[in-house]
């Protein structure tokens, strides 16, 4: 019974020492230096190897310890003054087996000589991983300033050109160079930090080591969240947010996505592996134990995402959201390819085919917001509807997402018959212009033209509603051929809205003018004079109506100047019906109101959109 | 034991639904036989809740030997259980081949988002209640530090300060629970072992590592959106009572009890004033079952409040009474042990080991099936939002 015990003793004693690879004689020298009765120490000492050769090496290791402090400068309680170990040293000398101590005695005390040893170990495990952690500081962005964006507001109206800044940020902000381990424990206690789980586990302490690994390490990533300024929300919380805050919480979730997963956890993977690699699965049991809660975090408030209200302004962020989780899912899935992490790389799946479909729904939402978007009176002058310049600066925007959306697009077609088949008509298209995405932008172009002409119903004056579709399909021919619209558009569709504002071009002509003209009409030689009245009188009937048609037209706008001034050269067709009808009728001075050069000048007023005065400002 | 009766109707009541998916208004006898059976199966399976032991008599069921014990592992993951059976009913009695505009009329149109907010409390609380989990495993690690060190024959000072050491860190654990608004927590304490041994760490003395963050948000309280989720509940009264609002009323009463059960039993941020009136009158027959565990479930959480508890979950009761008896043990244990300790501790030892084992096999698919419930309740709210969407008038303001 008693050789028994004294097996199991030795076997327990033999097992924690006997393993001259991983054995690191610094973390046991930690540990045996903190028994702060030399009686303990002696006694350790004793159990901790009962060879001559042994001891040897412990007595030279003890006599450098405190020498080798380039380690140990942050432990300065670790170091024993050199009067300490030689007490330890004498006392050495002095024990054997052989006195008389009764084995089972000496196996309880050698068992809590363990226990004690293990407590310190613990101890300084903790403390090891408490003070050498580290974290990974992304000094490129900030975002505890993040502003609002008021990019895409709701209401169609405050939306202005500019929106290409916050596409380039997009771009901008690009990926973390995949693969980038970071130390998240400073690299020289790594050999300490092994030191300590090999001779733990060695001992049968691996739960205690376990536990206590697993929760420094994850109240370490909690403490991540803080740095990254990440604040947690309730999904209640991000259903009832502002959109602007909302949209800048998903810019940093974006953001706070790609750093935590590519380098902090793929770092915190690794870490585990350097610790832990050797005892099997324990290692991604660790890493999933520590990354769980902070994923399911994450995950979270994606997932309340999801459940908002479909609205177009969120459309990009949606997009974002989509393609930074889905350049991640590889490193998800490298991350917990193991079976204990697998429900969180599923839910993570299951989370990029929910924002997949909701970018998808909301993307649709466009074309059927244009063709809610009703309007009881007419745009005053005849400008470019705020409906017009959201919508193209919204696809224009779209357009840099094209390779997600076509993504999105095609596997809705899964399901669906392919609409693009319709499209492909007897025309030329070229391979970008026949993808998904170009079928839906000229669907959605489509609608607004469609919408655009139904509010040009609600002008009274012929010639204002020709306007009004002039500046605005104008306004979409450029954009679409300033920008990367056109490879999605094609020049067959430029062409045929040249066309178009051309037509409306000539319309307007003829709706302004024709009765105008027809006071300078003049009877050609030979045929029979239908002119009731003089040309006296109608040079002056002439005058009031051209007056009339410049109090209308000085009041509308064209924005566009090389739009403006080519109409503007159009009416000089007037100034010429003008000077022949004067040449022909020899009408004497005094009863010309307009010279055909004031005439000339006052065309210059068209269009302004307000007064002469005014003729400099611009409105947009 | 009726659960093979029951799931057979559920599914027939289905199809029967999607047969008759142009029937509008007219069908009021199909209605109230719905809401008749509805009633019935909340009423069937809160009683089986109630009553767990009939199942060891039953013959039906001859593989359950065991009961399982009220806010035990096994008996929340039947609570759930029966919470995803009553809600896939639920749905199918409120949107399958039902009219849009019918759950768009008055008093629906308040009483439906009403529920749709507390479905997405519902979703807070599961994710809290996710994380609580994390907390318990935490215990149970702990308690099975314990039972390797008293597994070890003989009992030496080392072992037995072992696992002293990790049920006094279970016992803070316990104690420390849900204060400071946070509900993920591991605390160690070093150095508390008598004598002075610690004397020249002291900074290291008391380590506790306690995180200062939150799972949910900052102010986020289970308690409080607990008692937001049974302000607004009012059974419906006169004509109302045989129409739709029965079963929604009969639904949020169910998510609440469920959510404030998983509250209860699981630690949970912030717990304060969780003792919760439930506002369902006592007359009515479904709700017998659910009132009485309700009474029962109040009780015990009122006991065990005041002490600052980790919650009511069987095993960790368990845990905490084997705990506090071990840890006398330790303290008065002196080398060697004597006999009759020793067999009375062993047997102690085997009982917090089978609980350890029925929480390493149980927590996680509690968790998982948290989530299971999480999806459910996120798919119906779209899935109803989609129906409200359609008819175009939501008159409430649904977040």
């Amino acid at each position: 019974m008693e050789e028994k015990l004294q097996r199991k003793g030795q076997a327990c004693t033999v097992g924690f020492f006997h393993k001259p690879r991983n054995y690191s004689r610094r973390a046991l020298l930690l540990s045996i230096m903190r028994f702060d009765d030399i009686k303990s120490q002696k006694l350790f000492i004793l159990l901790l190897d009962l060879k001559p050769e042994g001891i040897n090496e412990l007595k030279t290791a003890l006599r450098l310890s405190p020498g080798t402090s380039q380690h140990d400068m942050d432990l300065p309680r670790n170091v024993l003054s050199d009067d300490e170990i030689h007490k330890v040293m004498q006392s050495l000398g002095g024990l054997s087996l052989n006195e008389n101590v009764k084995v089972k005695e000496f196996l309880n005390r050698a068992d809590s000589i363990l226990q004690m040893a293990m407590s310190r170990l613990e101890e300084e495990l903790v403390h090891i991983l408490v003070q050498h952690k580290q974290y990974f500081e992304p000094e490129y962005v900030s975002f505890h300033s993040c502003q609002e964006d008021a990019v895409y507001d709701e209401s169609f109206v405050s939306l202005e050109d500019e929106t290409v800044e916050e596409t380039s940020q997009r771009v901008s902000s690009g990926n973390v160079s995949g693969e980038y381990i970071v130390d998240l424990v400073h690299p020289r206690v790594i050999p300490d930090l092994k030191a300590i789980a090999d001779v733990m586990f060695a001992s049968n302490y691996d739960q205690e080591f376990c536990e206590v690994f697993i929760g420094v390490r994850k109240a370490a990533l909690d403490e991540y969240f803080v740095i990254l300024a990440m604040e947690k929300f309730s999904i209640e919380d991000v259903l009832k947010l502002k959109w602007s805050t909302l949209s800048s919480e998903i810019k940093k979730w974006n953001w706070a996505m790609k750093i935590i997963i590519q380098v902090y956890l793929a770092s915190e993977k690794q870490l585990c592996y350097k610790i832990l690699g050797e005892f099997g699965s324990v290692s991604s049991f660790c890493f999933v134990e520590i990354a769980k809660a902070s994923l399911l975090c994450l995950l979270n408030f994606g997932e309340a995402i999801t459940m908002g209200s479909i609205q177009l302004e969120k459309l990009f962020r949606l997009l974002d959201m989509y393609e930074v989780l889905n350049d991640l899912l590889v490193d998800i899935d490298d991350l917990l390819f193991e079976e204990v992490g697998s429900y969180v790389r599923i839910e993570f799946h299951e989370l990029l085919r929910k924002l997949g479909h909701y970018a998808r729904a909301t993307f649709f939402e466009l074309r059927s917001a244009i063709v809610s978007d009703t309007s009881l009176k007419p745009l005053p002058r005849g400008g470019i509807h705020p409906l017009t310049r959201y919508v193209m600066n919204y696809i224009k925007t779209l357009t840099i997402y094209d390779h997600t959306i076509n993504m999105l697009l095609k596997d809705h077609d899964m399901d669906c018959s392919n609409p693009v088949a319709e499209l492909e008509n007897e025309q030329e298209i070229s391979s970008v212009t026949s993808c998904a995405l170009a079928f839906q932008l000229q669907l959605v172009t489509s609608a607004l033209e469609c919408n655009l002409v139904n509010k040009s119903k609600l002008y009274k004056e012929d010639a204002l509603r020709h306007i009004f579709l002039l500046n605005n399909i104008h306004y979409m021919v450029q954009k679409v051929k300033n920008s990367d619209l056109r490879h999605f558009f094609g020049d067959e569709w430029i062409r045929k809205h040249n066309g178009k504002f051309q037509q409306h071009a000539t319309s307007y002509q003829r709706a302004t003018w024709s009765s105008v003209l027809s006071f300078l009409r003049v009877d050609s030689p030979g045929s029979c004079s239908i002119l009731k009245t003089s040309p006296k009188e109608r040079c002056k009937e002439f005058s009031i109506a051209f007056e009339e048609v410049y109090k209308n037209q000085t009041q509308w706008c064209i924005s566009d100047p090389q739009l403006q001034e080519d109409l503007r050269i159009a009416n000089l067709k007037v100034i010429h019906a003008y000077r022949t009808f004067l040449g022909i009728t020899r009408i004497s001075d005094k009863h010309i109101k307009y010279k055909v050069d004031d005439l000339e000048k006052l065309l210059l007023d068209f269009f302004e959109g307000s007064q002469r005065s005014l003729r400099s400002s611009h409105r947009r | 034991m009726r659960a093979p009766e029951y799931q057979g109707s559920f599914l027939g009541r289905i199809s029967i639904r999607r047969n008759q998916v142009m029937s509008m208004e007219g069908n009021h006898d199909q209605e109230l036989e719905d809401l008749e059976l509805f009633q019935r199966h909340i009423a069937d399976r809160f009683a089986d809740l109630l009553s767990p032991q009939l199942q060891t008599l039953s013959e039906e069921s001859p593989s359950s030997t065991a009961a399982d014990p009220l806010l035990s592992i096994s008996w929340l993951r039947k609570l759930l259980d029966v919470f995803l059976c009553c809600e896939a009913e639920f749905k199918a009695m409120l949107i399958m081949g039902r009219d849009p505009s019918q759950i768009t009329k008055p008093p629906l149109d308040r009483l439906i988002p009403e529920m749709l907010d507390r479905a997405v409390k519902a979703l807070d609380i599961c994710n809290a209640v996710t994380n609580g989990i994390e907390t318990v495993r935490h215990c149970q690690k702990l308690a099975e530090i314990a039972v390797t060190a008293l597994d070890q024959k003989p009992f030496g000072d080392g072992q037995v300060k072992r696992a002293k050491k990790a049920l006094s860190s279970l016992m803070m654990a316990m104690v420390g629970e849900d204060k400071e608004g946070s509900n993920y927590s591991r605390s160690w304490s070093f150095g508390r072992r008598s004598g002075g041994a610690a004397a020249n760490h002291k900074d290291r003395g008391h380590l506790h590592l306690r995180s200062h963050t939150w799972s949910i948000s900052k102010n986020w309280s289970a308690a409080k959106q607990i008692q937001a989720m049974t302000a607004n509940l009012q059974a419906p009264r006169g004509g109302e009572a045989s129409g739709l609002p029965s079963p929604v009323y009969i639904m949020s009463t169910v998510i609440a009890f469920v959510m404030w059960t998983m509250v209860a039993a699981i630690p949970c941020q912030e717990r304060n004033g969780l003792g919760m009136h439930f506002p369902v009158p006592k007359q009515l027959v479904w709700a017998q079952s659910m009132i009485a565990l309700h009474e029962k479930i109040g009780e015990e959480w009122k006991k065990k409040e005041k002490k600052g508890s980790v919650g009511l979950l069987d095993e960790m009761q368990r845990l905490e009474r084997s705990a506090q008896s071990l840890i006398e043990f330790a303290d008065s244990f002196q080398f060697p042990a004597e006999e009759e300790r020793v067999e009375e501790v062993a047997s102690q030892v085997a009982e917090v080991a089978e609980t350890c084992q029925k929480m390493a096999d149980g927590l996680v698919p509690l968790q998982l099936q948290l989530r299971e419930v999480f999806h459910r309740i996120v798919r119906s709210r779209t899935e109803i939002l989609d129906v409200l969407d359609s008819t175009g008038k939501v008159s409430a303001p649904i977040i």
